[in-house]
């Protein structure tokens, strides 16, 4: 058998299982999928014990592929179901993130470069902080996104890269939040025996993002499923038939916005309480990149899929490359000033990444639009019955398609209340 | 205004740049009524419909819906208010199954607010259920065909099949008033036949009023109480198909034309 | 912004600090037009926001500064010396970000002409990251100093200092400027382009070769980056690996707010985000660190208030 089609084997039966069987049946496509998941998570219960056996410094890496989880679902819901390009979700990261900083530092700094001492959220009030950064990234998606959402999709994908980009920017020259240097952030406080801030001991913080990463896989597989997330695909799908059909396209986008952001305010809150200390220029449109990769890898719209692409990349990111350069830089071959491939002493391999990076989002938009594990929407037509080479699209997103002409306009496309479709369509 | 009047357009325009597509357009379509409207090519007939259903804002004129206005409304409010449509290029979502086609036409029946859908609380799921079976119901007014296909996916149906979902999905918001933009272009002579049996259909079995384009004459002369003929964006008749057939006008600028291009 | 403190601060002797910004924001305005063209050419002919266009610009200074390197050169020139150079590095730069432009249309961009609109843009990003990491692997992430070639002197004019340099750059981008809108309106090459622009179907019906068509057209706005890639290692002078990312944002800012797809619209837009930029940065406090967030809020305003840029797209003039 070959690879391809162990692979193909293998993400059809994740696919089955953990995706809609059969679309719109939530109940019974729940049940189905409570006995794997259930499977998984027992899995993800054991696994430090097992990863602490091989390397230690694993237990802490899945950590951080935790927090890129919950970050790839979040922008899942906004690229992948409502098929709109954000290029600068790290925005709602930074928020999620000086949320936490803000909420624990206890101080901010005034104009004339003093600390003010504020109050803190300290003791078990920390843990009203996540929802709190949850909420604030929430609120600062759908400011950022009444306005915009209007605008087609492309430029909507500069404009919230300018967002993403102005936001670090922003908590770099306002005064209170001690520019470049950034703040610190306490890791969550003691719960009875467990405590966050033993840094040889991070089982506690494990679990943590575990429990996170499961609240967050039950709310967008709960969405996906649901009547919102039939609006969000119907969307992606063509704006204007959803529009007909009575689907509220600025309420809609609004809500995959919101939502999105939400998310990634948990991440961002996440992140700042593992980091402990965060900097402006922590922040910047690679991460808004790197997220984009991990569901483009994945398969858009795949929960599964992205799943699998944030760890992927970030294993490789924070462990597999470092590892590469310590093994590379040590070989004998490289390592003496007179070796023969000295040369690869001075590759830093952490750097490589973002050429990887761009190698697949090319790759995989030339040749895998579908992603490696497709939403479970592709794998039907392509066993579908009848369904021709050309009949089958990948999703939405990145298919290809025929737009029709309708007499007088063109394509149209009708984008809510108040707005001028011709204006922005011409 | 007469209280059977369902839907009045009055001067109602629309320009593109320097294009007037719709020129100051007027009429009522009754309750109950199967209105057709006929014309060239490029007379408007779409332009008309897209205006009705938000698609286009209108740059002139007023269009009454009972009573109310119309103008102006986004096409997920003229749908609340009962309008709905199909599409000349079916409009169908192609990655979603033909169930979930029609469950999205029935999305301003199934409650939106956020906290229900995330827990799946029992209205949400109540009005999911009844949505589900409400979608079946409305495939099955097509014959057990289209209900046996129901988790394909919409791309993989036949072109009759797809305009028959279409219509189900339209169906799905309860509408009083329902417009089919050339319902049976691309159809031979047998698909055809059904289609004009299931328009008749429609409209005893929902009560359904309905506005129609259509290029075959064998459809709108058979089917139509009434019948307007648009060109260049003006409408330059009106009556019962009797009365079209016999209109010097019309044969002139519509059926002439037409039989001099084919 | 880092790489502009050096410019500004040079000036800071003059006595008339406004018109001085003024002076700052033309040179730097047609600078931006150059590599805004660009943008506009490729969105009016395949609507399509080529992200990588900026690395395409800053792939341009890289081979540039390369040049000037293993020529020697690090002090001012004059005479034929400094008209060879010019000439040799401006036909080099251009050369270099043409076919690199056209390159990435062929390999990626004409085979998603076809797909939705949000491929090509995704891919366009890929190539970007691609583009600027070879350079990251090769060059490091220092900032080389590009020498100064360029005879040093100028005039005061109302108490701003216009420097020679200043002069060569608004010329040099003002005659390329020109001589676009000259093809584009009297060539049949020209002629072909406006055409796949309003219709690629209709063109491809009447003979027009589509796909070359596109390809000269990606050829042109590389060839107009790559000049104002020689023009930004004279005025700026700092070689970088990220420089296309930021110029690259900020022409694309230009050719939207004049409204994208309209030549004059772009160049008209080029120089008001250089003024805006430049006035930014004296009269706002703390500016250098916000000139960024308001060519940025510039973009959303115009974007949500008027997409179709302060132009708009006068039809008979797109490209």
């Amino acid at each position: 058998m070959s690879a391809t089609n162990i692979r193909a084997q293998l993400s059809d039966s994740i696919s089955a299982v953990l995706s809609n069987k059969i679309a719109g049946r939530e109940l019974r496509w729940y049940l189905s999928g409570w006995r794997l998941g259930i499977i998984l998570l027992v899995v993800c219960i054991i696994l430090p014990f097992v990863l602490d056996g091989i390397d230690p410094s694993l237990v802490t890496t899945s950590i951080a592929i935790g927090t890129y989880i919950i970050l790839a679902l979040g922008l899942n819901i906004v690229v992948g179901y409502a098929g709109l390009l954000d290029l600068g979700y790290v925005a709602f990261f930074v928020i999620g993130s000086y949320t936490v900083a803000v909420g624990t530092y206890g101080f901010l700094q005034n104009a004339q470069g003093k600390s003010i001492p504020i109050p803190s959220f300290s003791g078990q009030l920390f843990w009203l902080l996540i929802p709190l950064a949850a909420l604030l990234a929430c609120l600062f998606g759908i400011l950022l996104g009444a306005p915009t959402l209007r605008l087609r999709g492309d430029y909507l994908a500069i404009v919230t890269l300018g967002f993403g980009e102005i936001v670090p920017i922003v908590f770099q020259n306002v005064p209170w939040f001690f520019g470049q240097f950034g703040m610190s952030a306490s890791p969550p406080p003691d719960v009875g025996p467990i405590t966050f801030s033993d840094p040889l001991n991070q089982y506690p913080f494990y679990y943590l993002t575990l429990a996170l990463v499961v609240l967050v896989i039950l709310g967008v597989t709960s969405l996906r499923g649901s009547s919102i997330g039939r609006a969000w695909i119907a969307i992606r799908e063509d704006e204007t038939a959803a529009s007909v059909a009575g689907v509220n396209l600025v309420r809609t986008k609004l809500m995959a916005f919101g939502l999105g952001a939400l998310v990634g305010g948990i991440g961002g809150a996440l992140n700042a309480a593992f980091v402990s200390s965060i900097a402006p220029s922590d922040f910047n449109f690679n991460i808004s990149i790197t997220i984009l990769i991990m569901i483009v890898l994945g398969g858009l719209g795949s929960i599964p899929g992205v799943i699998v692409g944030a760890i992927v990349l970030r294993f490789v990111d924070v462990y597999l490359l470092g590892k590469i350069n310590d093994a590379v830089h040590g070989l004998p071959l490289v390592s003496g000033s007179g070796a023969p491939l000295h040369f690869l002493n001075n590759v830093d391999f952490n750097t490589a990444k973002f050429l990887i990076y761009g190698l697949i989002l090319m790759f995989m938009i030339l040749l895998r639009p579908q992603g490696l594990i497709p939403d479970v929407r592709r794998k039907r037509e392509l066993q579908g019955i009848g369904a021709s080479a050309e009949g089958a699209s990948a999703v939405g997103l990145l298919e290809r398609e025929e737009a029709g002409e309708d007499e007088a306009g063109g394509e149209t496309t009708t984008v809510g209340a108040g707005s001028d479709a011709q204006g922005r369509e011409d | 205004m007469p209280e059977n009047v369902l839907l009045r357009l009055r001067d109602v325009k629309k320009v593109f740049g320097g294009l007037t597509a719709v020129d100051g357009i007027t009429f009522d379509v009754n309750q109950g009524e199967i209105y057709s409207v006929i014309g060239p090519n490029g007379a408007g007939k779409t332009t008309v419909f897209n205006l009705i259903t938000g698609i286009y804002k209108p740059d002139g004129g007023e269009m009454l819906f009972e009573g109310q206005s119309i103008s102006g409304l986004s096409p997920d409010r003229v749908l609340r208010r009962g309008i709905t449509r199909t599409f000349q290029n079916i409009r169908l979502f192609n990655n979603m199954t033909v169930l979930e086609n029609v469950l999205v036409g029935q999305h301003s029946k199934i409650p939106g607010n956020l906290p229900s859908v995330l827990l799946h609380l029992p209205n949400y799921q109540r009005a999911e259920r009844r949505a589900e079976e409400r979608a079946v119901e409305l495939l099955s007014f097509f014959g057990p065909s289209l209900v046996a296909r129901k988790d394909d996916y919409a791309a993989n149906l036949s072109y009759a099949e797809r305009r028959r979902v279409e219509i189900a999905r339209a169906l799905g918001s309860e509408p009083k008033l329902l417009l089919l933009d050339e319902p049976t272009a691309g159809m031979n002579d047998a698909e055809t036949g059904e289609a004009i049996n299931y328009i008749q259909r429609l409209r005893s079995e929902f009560g359904l009023t309905i506005l129609l384009i259509e290029h075959k004459l064998q459809v709108t002369m058979g089917i139509s109480d009434r019948i307007a003929v648009l060109d260049y964006g003006r409408k330059i008749a009106e009556g019962v198909p009797a009365e079209i057939q016999r209109n010097e006008q019309v044969i002139e600028a519509y059926l002439g034309r037409k039989a001099a291009v084919e | 912004m880092l790489t502009l403190a050096s410019v500004f601060a040079a000036n800071s002797s003059s006595s008339n600090i406004f018109l001085q910004q003024i002076e700052n924001g033309i040179t730097l305005g047609a600078m931006y037009a150059l590599v805004a063209l660009g943008y506009t050419l490729v969105y009016g002919i395949i609507e399509l926001i080529n992200f990588a266009h900026g690395d395409i610009f800053m792939w341009g200074t890289v081979i540039t500064f390369i040049v000037v390197q293993m020529m020697g050169l690090n002090h001012p020139l004059s005479g034929f010396a400094l008209v060879g150079v010019l000439l040799l590095l401006i036909i080099i730069g251009m050369a270099v970000s043409a076919f690199l432009n056209a390159g990435l249309e062929r390999v990626a961009y004409r085979r998603l002409r076809k797909a939705p609109r949000l491929a090509p843009l995704i891919a366009a990003i890929g190539a970007s990251f691609i583009l600027e990491t070879i350079v990251q692997l090769w060059r490091g992430t220092n900032f080389y100093a590009f020498p100064d070639i360029f005879p040093h002197g100028g005039f005061t004019i109302f108490g701003a200092r216009v420097n020679y340099l200043d002069i060569f750059i608004v010329v040099l981008a003002v005659a390329m400027m020109y001589g676009l809108a000259r093809f584009i309106n009297t060539t049949k090459l020209g002629r072909a382009m406006r055409a796949t622009a309003q219709d690629p179907e209709a063109a491809a019906l009447m003979g027009v070769n589509i796909n070359r068509t596109i390809s000269i057209t990606f050829l042109i706005g590389g060839a107009l980056a790559g000049a104002a890639a020689v023009v930004y290692n004279m005025y700026i002078g700092q070689v970088w690996y990220l420089t296309g990312f930021q110029l690259g944002l900020i022409a694309f800012t230009a050719a939207v707010l004049g409204g994208i797809g309209n030549i004059y619209g772009a160049v008209f837009g080029g120089f008001l985000i250089g003024l805006i930029q430049s006035l930014a940065i004296q009269f706002i406090p703390g500016g250098f660190q916000w000139s960024l967030a308001v060519v940025f809020a510039v973009l959303v305003l115009i974007l949500v208030f008027r997409p179709s840029g302060l132009l708009g797209q006068q039809v008979p003039d797109k490209v």
